[in-house]
């Protein structure tokens, strides 16, 4: 071994370990924010403090006797169902166009869905406060799911059009010379196809508007609370422990949603 | 139907053209299919075979010209009014149904009662020698027995014409050469019209009763594949279908069955197959009939040896000569272990196996 080479080996070396320093604090940055927040969450204390003095489920208790949280929850599940079926009943038929018509324009369709992901939601969230202004949409129920379908549309369009471009056009060819409409191929064909993919995406749609916490703050009225504001809130008039526990809570859930949906997307 | 010769075509294509926009993927096309008979359209990519495949299926409508399918017009029926079936290149089963119903499909949109669609499946897989796979996922066939799930599915419904489009392409060469005599095998017993698609003119000789083949959009040569393997009319059919040398010739003269010739600087006689076209001529030297064993008269090729290949009971020889520019000759294997790169060699070609043939390279 010459010299050259060892010195070449050393240097491959020194950046596969600084590469793995690298991408331990990379994760570290990501992951010990929400894994504190969950530690603290099993403190039994009144006002934050750390170290905490004793260990314990009072926040956990907590949110079950103040029954805020509660209709909070209820509240955003309440916006994120509708929320996960109306942005499938529109993209869907959308995706299909996009991926399986000539239709002038479909380019354009599919860069207006995405438009949300692109835009800087406060911005979105001030032009959208002037339309509802106009409309009288401005701290209603509708109001809120039609925003909050805006924001979810693009997640069920990567994941819906991410499964149509890899089943086979010819599929629906196949039914067509056996007497199936265009409309029937879809139906009986692609779309059991795609289902796996349509259920993935209606979850992400679920999740983006569960965690809304912007435009709820916009366009939202008096009484209209989802969890996210009920946490902001809270965080406004003063720091209460039990958000910890929400907040842990609110993560887990989350987390096993995305989990679901990484299942189905790789079927 | 009945036309002048007496015969009935299953399907006659009229002057049909096809254009996108600026490109014409199809320029007057006529075909003729008889009853019962496999032809298969034989080209190179870009040549216009799918694009004719499309219209017989009715996935693309003719721009011009028209097909008739036992005498009624159907250029203008959506696919699935035409009464074709059609095997796709991937097979394009339904992977979210059994074997069994991607085999009913068809017939329970033809609103066949349940008691005869099963049967018709049983018989189906009896055909294909699918025995009880009928309950099977699609996911869980092997390549070969996946194409016998299309055959079925779409033999299901009797066809008047089934048409393959390069059916044999993902399988592997073993595999392939058993669902060719398959596939030979389920033409005999069903006696329906088969067109087959494919650029491999291996296939299309092992399969075919005729052969259509395909360039730039039009068919330029038509015939059994014995017709075409040993007797072309064009430079391209002789080249593409035989691989034959192809060597420019000029006519002395001719009687119409044969032709007196000087090809790069010797004079030959040549046989000549029914009118050509183009002034332009050639002379197809098919590779089998190159030997070292002199016969007279002959076509001799002199030159360099430039490259051996063995494909196992053949070798094939390519020869540099200063007189014809790169011959190529395909010698029994056994008879050329002594001939080596570089070395010098003679060869000659009998003058009855000489074809003229018209010059076609220069188009497009």
């Amino acid at each position: 071994m010459t010299a050259t080479t060892r010195r070449t080996r050393l240097f491959d070396r020194l950046t596969r370990v600084a590469g793995a320093v690298v991408l331990v604090l990379i994760l570290g940055f990501l992951l010990l924010p929400p894994l504190f927040v969950g530690v603290l969450s099993f403190a039994n204390q009144e006002h934050f403090g750390f170290p905490p003095q004793e260990w314990g489920f009072r926040q956990y208790i907590e949110i079950g006797d103040s029954p805020a949280w509660g209709r909070a929850v209820l509240y955003s599940i309440g916006l994120a169902v509708p929320v996960a079926v109306l942005s499938v009943l529109i993209v869907v038929p959308a995706v299909l166009a996009i991926e399986r018509s000539k239709l002038p324009g479909r380019r354009g369709i599919q860069a207006a869905g995405m438009s949300s992901l692109i835009i800087p939601i406060v911005a979105y969230a001030v032009a959208m406060y002037g339309v509802y202004a106009e409309v009288g949409l401005l701290g209603s129920y509708l109001g809120l799911v039609l925003a909050n379908t805006i924001l979810a549309i693009p997640f069920v369009l990567v994941t819906a059009g991410a499964a149509l471009s890899q089943i086979p056009p010819d599929l629906e060819l196949a039914a067509m010379t056996f007497g199936a409409s265009r409309f029937r191929a879809w139906w009986q064909i692609t779309l059991p196809l795609l289902l796996p993919a349509i259920f993935a995406g209606s979850l992400l749609a679920f999740v983006t508007s569960f965690d809304e916490a912007v435009f709820i703050n916009f366009l939202g009225g008096a009484g209209q609370v989802t969890l996210p504001k009920a946490i902001f809130d809270s965080v406004r008039i003063g720091v209460d422990p039990v958000i910890t526990a929400i907040s842990t809570i609110f993560m887990v859930a989350t987390s096993a949603l995305m989990y679901l949906v990484a299942r189905l997307r790789r079927r | 139907m009945s036309h002048d010769d007496g015969t009935e075509y299953v399907l006659d294509i009229q002057g049909v053209s096809k254009r996108y926009g600026a490109t014409t993927a199809l320029d007057d096309v006529s075909l003729r299919i008889i009853p019962g008979e496999f032809l298969t359209l034989l080209g190179p990519s870009g040549s216009g075979k799918t694009t004719l495949l499309r219209l017989i299926i009715g996935f693309d409508t003719p721009t011009s010209g028209r097909i008739l399918l036992n005498g009624d017009d159907i250029s203008l029926l959506p696919p699935g009014e035409r009464g074709i079936g059609m095997v796709f290149q991937n097979y394009a089963l339904f992977p979210h149904m059994t074997v069994a119903q991607n085999i009913a499909y068809g017939l329970r949109l033809r609103k066949w009662p349940r008691r005869r669609r099963d049967e018709r499946v049983d018989e189906m897989l009896q055909l294909m020698r699918l025995g009880d796979y009928g309950g099977r996922a699609i996911t869980a066939l092997s390549g070969g027995q996946q194409q016998r799930v299309a055959l079925a599915r779409a033999l299901a419904y009797d066809p008047k014409i089934l048409i393959m489009d390069e059916p044999l392409g993902a399988l592997d060469r073993e595999l392939r050469l058993q669902m060719e005599e398959e596939i030979r095998r389920i033409h005999r017993d069903l006696g329906t019209t088969f067109i087959y698609v494919t650029h491999d003119q291996q296939e299309a000789l092992a399969l075919s009763d005729r052969i259509a083949i395909m360039r730039g959009g039009d068919i330029v040569g038509v015939g059994s594949p014995e017709e075409l393997f040993y007797r072309p009319r064009s430079a391209f059919v002789a080249r593409f279908f035989a691989n034959s040398n192809v060597l420019p010739a000029e006519v002395l003269s001719t009687d119409g069955a044969s032709a007196r010739v000087t090809v790069g600087g010797s004079e030959v006689d040549c046989a000549v197959h029914g009118s050509l076209e183009s002034a332009q001529r050639a002379l197809a030297v098919r590779r089998r009939i190159l030997a070292r064993k002199k016969v007279t008269p002959s076509l001799r090729v002199e030159g360099e040896v430039a490259e051996t290949l063995l494909f196992g009971d053949e070798r094939e020889v390519v020869v540099r000569t200063e007189q014809f520019g790169r011959v190529t000759a395909l010698m029994e294997a056994r008879t050329t272990t002594d001939i080596a790169v570089g070395q010098r060699i003679e060869l000659f070609a009998p003058a009855g196996e000489l074809v003229l043939v018209e010059d076609d390279r220069g188009e497009s």
